[in-house]
């Protein structure tokens, strides 16, 4: 656990110096919400059935691109390998990651949702949608994160994020928007919606912590 | 394989058994076997690609063996457990050093990853020792490459290692930064070093053998105990050259 803390903020700090990724993330956030918010007629239509697919599409990218460059550069600049030589568990490096990325992509997730709570005058911070956040993000961050270490040793690194990630997260992100939905009073269906959000996190938590040993192995 | 030893006369020493390791079926080390005492410092030679770098990398458990075994102060480099890896000081063609942290942020940290008590304390004294106190808190992307390379080495010894795997050290230092690699690494008593260089004329002052590579095997081995390298040549299927 101690390891784990270390790796994390080491991370934080990192992303707090490099900047590049955080602000790329923010941007494409901030920017997504706003062009939604004049693209779609406010004043003529109820938008709440469109925000949870807008929300999570804004969440699925920004969380890519935060999420890829907290692994940017470890292969090249040999600092992987550095800390695969100490004596901690490649698990323990795993959970560090995955809880520096987690924060970070919060802190960008719950600064879109007050912009969006401005401009499309909803009620979005809500501790509802803040568990229904915090469940999705935790299933896509983990599963962003091993694939992250994948690319981090792949030159087609920009390809490979998107192209691996997106199919797996299909699940997970229907999931998320229907529970959004739900938590926004639009009819989202009988399905236990959050409770499945919960299971994929789950699933996709185990089978990240398994698979990252192997995806750092040479 | 050889079945790996708690303790016993190399238990700090480096073996390797036929060690080889190919990359999608370019062999890069070929049944390479040689026995390093405890203690010993030997030099590893050989032109580029003669495979130093990927045995360095095998030895350290960053490359898993394709066939054969290793046994690095008497455990089995496959198995690489916690207790081996804190062992092994490994220092690489990279930096492993992260560009926005000042040289005491990155030996802090490491210093966490191997739990050590005395991280801050023991980073500090390394950094005076290395000539970048004055720079301590700098990022290190502001540092020349010389810095660098040193800043890389006190990380390599950060956790006071019973095993050295150097890979050209020397690399971007001037003499008074080769002075510091000898006193720091190469002639350190008590350790076993394996380290690969292009510098053979300086090898004479802290090397007690020297091991060449040429195109993945041994071609030169008079660091092997003479009663090791009949060993080691019974195993790997050939007499060993020297």
């Amino acid at each position: 656990m101690r390891a784990a803390l270390a790796v994390m903020e080491k991370d934080l700090r990192l992303a707090w110096r490099d900047r590049a990724g955080w602000l790329t993330a923010v941007s494409f956030a901030a920017i997504s919400v706003l062009v939604y918010s004049f693209a779609l007629d406010l004043a003529a239509r109820d938008v709440r059935p469109l925000l949870p697919g807008l929300l999570w599409v804004t969440f699925l990218f920004a969380g890519i691109i935060s999420s890829g460059a907290s692994f940017h550069g470890e292969g090249e600049r040999g600092t992987l390998d550095a800390q695969l030589l100490s004596p901690v568990a490649p698990t323990a490096l795993y959970a560090g990651k995955l809880l520096a990325n987690l924060l970070a992509l919060l802190l960008v997730e719950v600064a879109t949702l007050a912009l969006a709570t401005i401009l499309f005058d909803e009620t979005l911070l809500t501790p509802e949608l803040g568990a229904i956040l915090l469940v999705g993000t935790a299933g896509y961050v983990s599963l962003v994160t091993v694939l992250a270490t994948l690319g981090s040793r792949v030159r087609a690194r920009v390809v490979l994020m998107p192209v691996l990630a997106l199919p797996l997260l299909v699940p997970l992100l229907i999931a998320a928007v229907r529970a959004t939905g739900a938590a926004l009073g639009e009819p989202s269906g009988e399905a236990p919606w959050l409770l499945l959000l919960a299971v994929f996190t789950a699933w996709s938590a185990a089978g990240s912590a398994l698979l990252f040993p192997l995806a750092v192995e040479r | 394989m050889i079945s790996a030893r708690a303790d016993g006369p190399a238990a700090a020493g480096i073996e390797a058994r036929g060690l080889t390791k190919s990359y999608r079926g370019v062999v890069a080390v070929d049944g390479v076997s040689f026995s390093l005492p405890a203690g010993s410092r030997t030099a590893l030679l050989g032109a580029n690609g003669a495979g130093k770098s990927t045995l360095l990398a095998t030895l350290a458990t960053l490359v898993s063996p394709t066939e054969g075994s290793a046994l690095v102060g008497g455990e089995a480099v496959a198995e690489a457990r916690p207790e081996l890896r804190r062992q092994i000081g490994f220092m690489g063609h990279l930096p492993m050093l992260y560009e926005e942290l000042t040289p005491a942020e990155n030996l802090r940290f490491f210093a966490r990853l191997y739990g050590m008590e005395d991280g801050a304390e023991r980073a500090s004294e390394l950094i005076r020792e290395v000539g970048l106190w004055t720079r301590r808190d700098e990022p290190t992307s502001v540092l020349s490459r010389g810095m660098r390379q040193r800043l890389a080495l006190a990380r390599a010894v950060l956790h006071r290692p019973r095993v050295l795997l150097l890979d050209e050290p020397e690399t971007g230092l001037d003499s008074e930064g080769l002075e510091l690699v000898e006193r720091l690494a190469l002639r350190r008593e008590g350790v076993t070093v394996l380290a690969a260089t292009h510098r053979p004329e300086r090898v004479g002052g802290w090397a007690t053998g020297r091991l060449v590579l040429h195109r993945g095997r041994v071609a030169e081995d008079d660091a092997t105990p003479r009663a090791g390298r009949r060993a080691a040549g019974a195993v790997a299927g050939g007499e060993l050259p020297g």
